[in-house]
C-alpha cells in the first residue's frame, strides 16, 4: 500500500490523490496487471478517512477502466498494455518495445535439443532423428507477457546455439548471425485458439481465453523450410492492423 | 478411401508421450500441412486402434480432443471429417468480398439475413465507429451469416449511414453481396479498408449463429471501408472462428528494411 499517499493538507480532493497515486504506481509498473489491491477498509484505517472516501476513489479508478470488483474476491489492476501492430510487421514485436528498455524483457525458459516432434517435423519437412533446438520463450512489456513463442531451429540451418543467443538478441539478429542459409521470405497463419492451463499462466490470462496464434515458418530460397515458429499473443491484449484495397 | 490416409497416422511405441496425444499431433499436423483437408473423411477410432494395434480408448481420447480444438468434427456415429480451414490471402493486399473468399476455399457461397433495421446512433458511438457525428443520424444496420456449404463462417454486422444510401432499408434484400449492391444501387465503390483484428471469446449469441460452444475463440475484425472519394461509408465487425484470412507472406525485401532501419 505504500503506492499511496495522502496529504490532507492540499486542497486537492482525497478521493483524486488516492486515486491518482495508483494511477502513478500503475504507469511507473509498480502495480500490474491482476495485482490485489488494499481493501476500502485497509485504506479507510491507514489513512483515518471514511469509507466514502475511499469508495469514491475506487468507483472513479473503475470508470477509468483502471481496476476491477471481482465480488467475494477483492479489487484487481486491470490496466494492461497492449501491443498494437501492423499486421505486417507483428513479428517485430521486440522493435515496438525497443524504446522501453527498462521495461521490456526476454525470457528464455525453455531449451531443448530434440530429435523428433509430430507436428513441428512436419512443418520444418525434418526426418526422424535429425536434430533440431527448441527454445520456449516469453517477452514481457511491464512485467506482463505480451508474447509467448515456441522456436523451432534444425542444427543443419542453425549449428552450435545456445539458449543465451535467444536472451541476449531478438530473434531477427540471431537468424541473420548464425543461419547458414538466408531466408527468403516467412509464411504466416493466424488462428483464434482457446488457452490451454499452461499457455494461460505464461501468458497471465484464464485458461480458456482467447489467444491469437501465428505460426511462421521460416522459407529459405530453395523453398527449404529455414524455421518454424509458433507465436502466442493474448488475444484481448493484441491488436494487428491492415489495409486493404480494392482490386 | 479412408484406408490410404492409415499410412500417414503412425505412433512411437518407445516415446513417453501418451499414444492419444501421439494420435492427436499426428493429425493435427497432417491437417496444418493440408495432406489432410477441409470435409476429408477420416477413418474412424475403432478403424484407427486396429490399424495402430491399440487399445480403442486412446484413439477415441485423441479424437475428442481434435474436437474439442476444433480441428475435425464428429458428422455420424463413428464417422468424423476434417473441419479446419484456412480462408486464404484473398483478404491481405486487396478488398475482395466475404462471398469470393468462400468460393476460393472450393465452396458453395450462400448469405442469411439474421437481422436489419434502421437504427439512430449516438454521438459517442458515431465518433467511435469514425463517422462525422451528428445528432438523431440513422443507419441502415444488417446483421449477415456467410455460410459455406451451409456451414456458418462468418457473421458480420454492418452500419451504413442513411444520408450516403437513402432508401437501402426499402431496397436491400439482405441475401446478396453488399459491395457489388452499393456499386450497382448508388455508384459507390468500397475502395479501401481499415481492419484492426483481435482474438476474442464468443458470447452466446454470436456461438450460436456460428455453431459453435459459448468462450470458443474467435478473430474479431473491426473494418472501416472507404470510397472513391475517401468518404467512410460502411462500419463493420466480423467475427470467425476459422483460422485468419491473412496468409501474409512476408517479402526478402520488408526483412531486409528490418534489419537495415533498425
Amino acid at each position: 500500500m505504500d503506492y499511496i499517499f495522502v496529504n490532507k493538507i492540499l486542497k486537492t480532493p482525497i478521493y483524486k490523490q488516492i486515486a491518482y497515486s495508483i494511477i502513478s504506481a500503475i504507469e511507473k509498473g509498480d502495480l500490474i496487471f491482476n495485482d490485489k489491491l488494499p481493501t476500502e477498509k485497509e485504506i479507510c484505517q491507514t489513512f483515518s478517512i471514511s469509507p466514502t472516501v475511499v469508495k469514491m476513489a475506487y468507483d472513479f479508478l473503475i470508470s477509468e477502466g483502471k481496476i476491477k470488483r471481482i465480488k467475494g474476491k477483492g479489487t484487481y489492476v486491470t490496466n494492461r498494455s497492449h501491443y498494437h501492430s501492423p499486421l505486417h510487421q507483428f513479428y517485430q514485436v521486440d522493435r515496438v518495445f525497443m524504446d522501453e528498455i527498462d521495461h521490456y524483457d526476454r525470457q528464455v525458459i525453455l531449451v531443448d535439443y530434440i530429435d523428433d516432434d509430430y507436428s513441428a517435423y512436419r512443418m520444418l519437412k525434418l526426418n526422424k532423428g535429425e536434430h533440431c533446438f527448441v527454445f520456449i520463450r516469453i517477452i514481457k512489456n511491464h512485467r506482463n507477457p505480451v508474447l509467448l513463442q515456441k522456436i523451432y531451429l534444425p542444427e543443419k540451418y542453425f549449428p552450435k546455439l545456445e539458449s543465451s543467443d535467444l536472451e541476449n538478441q531478438r530473434l531477427f539478429d540471431l537468424i541473420s548471425k548464425k543461419q547458414t542459409q538466408p531466408i527468403d521470405h516467412l509464411h504466416n497463419t493466424f488462428s483464434p485458439i482457446n488457452a490451454s492451463s499452461a499457455e494461460a499462466l505464461l501468458l497471465n490470462i484464464e485458461p480458456d481465453d482467447a489467444i491469437y496464434f501465428v505460426r511462421t515458418l521460416l522459407i529459405g530460397e530453395k523453398n527449404q523450410v529455414l524455421g518454424y515458429v509458433t507465436n502466442y499473443f493474448p488475444g484481448e491484449f493484441t491488436e494487428f492492423e491492415v489495409m486493404v484495397h480494392a482490386i | 478411401m479412408q484406408s490410404n490416409l492409415f499410412v500417414h497416422i503412425t505412433i512411437d511405441r518407445r516415446s513417453t508421450v501418451d499414444y492419444n496425444e501421439q494420435i492427436k499431433e499426428s493429425i493435427k499436423a497432417l491437417i496444418l500441412d493440408q495432406t489432410f483437408y477441409y470435409k476429408t473423411l477420416l477413418p474412424s477410432p475403432k478403424m484407427i486402434a486396429i490399424h495402430l494395434n491399440i487399445d480403442y480408448k486412446y484413439a477415441k481420447l485423441a479424437y475428442d480432443q481434435l474436437i474439442q480444438e476444433r480441428y475435425i468434427r464428429k458428422i455420424e456415429d463413428d464417422q468424423y471429417e476434417v473441419s479446419y480451414f484456412e480462408l486464404t490471402n484473398y483478404f491481405f493486399d486487396r478488398n475482395v468480398a466475404i462471398y469470393d473468399a468462400i468460393i476460393a476455399l472450393g465452396l458453395t457461397p450462400s448469405i442469411k439475413c439474421v437481422e436489419k433495421k434502421v437504427v439512430t446512433l449516438s454521438i459517442d458511438e458515431q465518433k467511435y465507429m469514425g463517422f462525422n457525428p451528428k445528432e438523431n443520424s440513422k443507419y441502415f444496420y444488417i446483421n449477415r451469416l456467410y455460410l459455406g456449404n451451409m456451414q456458418p463462417i462468418m457473421i458480420l454486422e454492418n452500419y451504413l449511414p442513411m444520408t450516403i444510401f437513402p432508401e437501402i432499408d426499402q431496397n436491400f434484400v439482405g441475401d446478396e453481396p453488399l459491395n457489388a449492391y452499393l456499386d450497382q444501387h448508388y455508384n459507390i465503390k468500397a475502395k479501401l479498408s481499415h481492419r484492426t483484428t483481435q482474438a476474442v471469446n464468443l458470447t452466446s449469441a454470436l456461438a450460436k449463429y456460428l455453431n459453435e460452444r459459448k468462450n470458443a475463440a474467435s478473430i474479431c475484425s473491426t473494418n472501416r471501408v472507404y470510397d472513391q472519394n475517401q468518404v467512410l461509408i460502411d462500419f463493420g465487425r466480423s467475427h470467425t472462428i476459422s483460422s485468419y484470412y491473412f496468409q501474409a507472406l512476408i517479402s526478402k525485401e520488408e526483412i531486409s528494411e528490418y534489419y537495415i532501419s533498425r
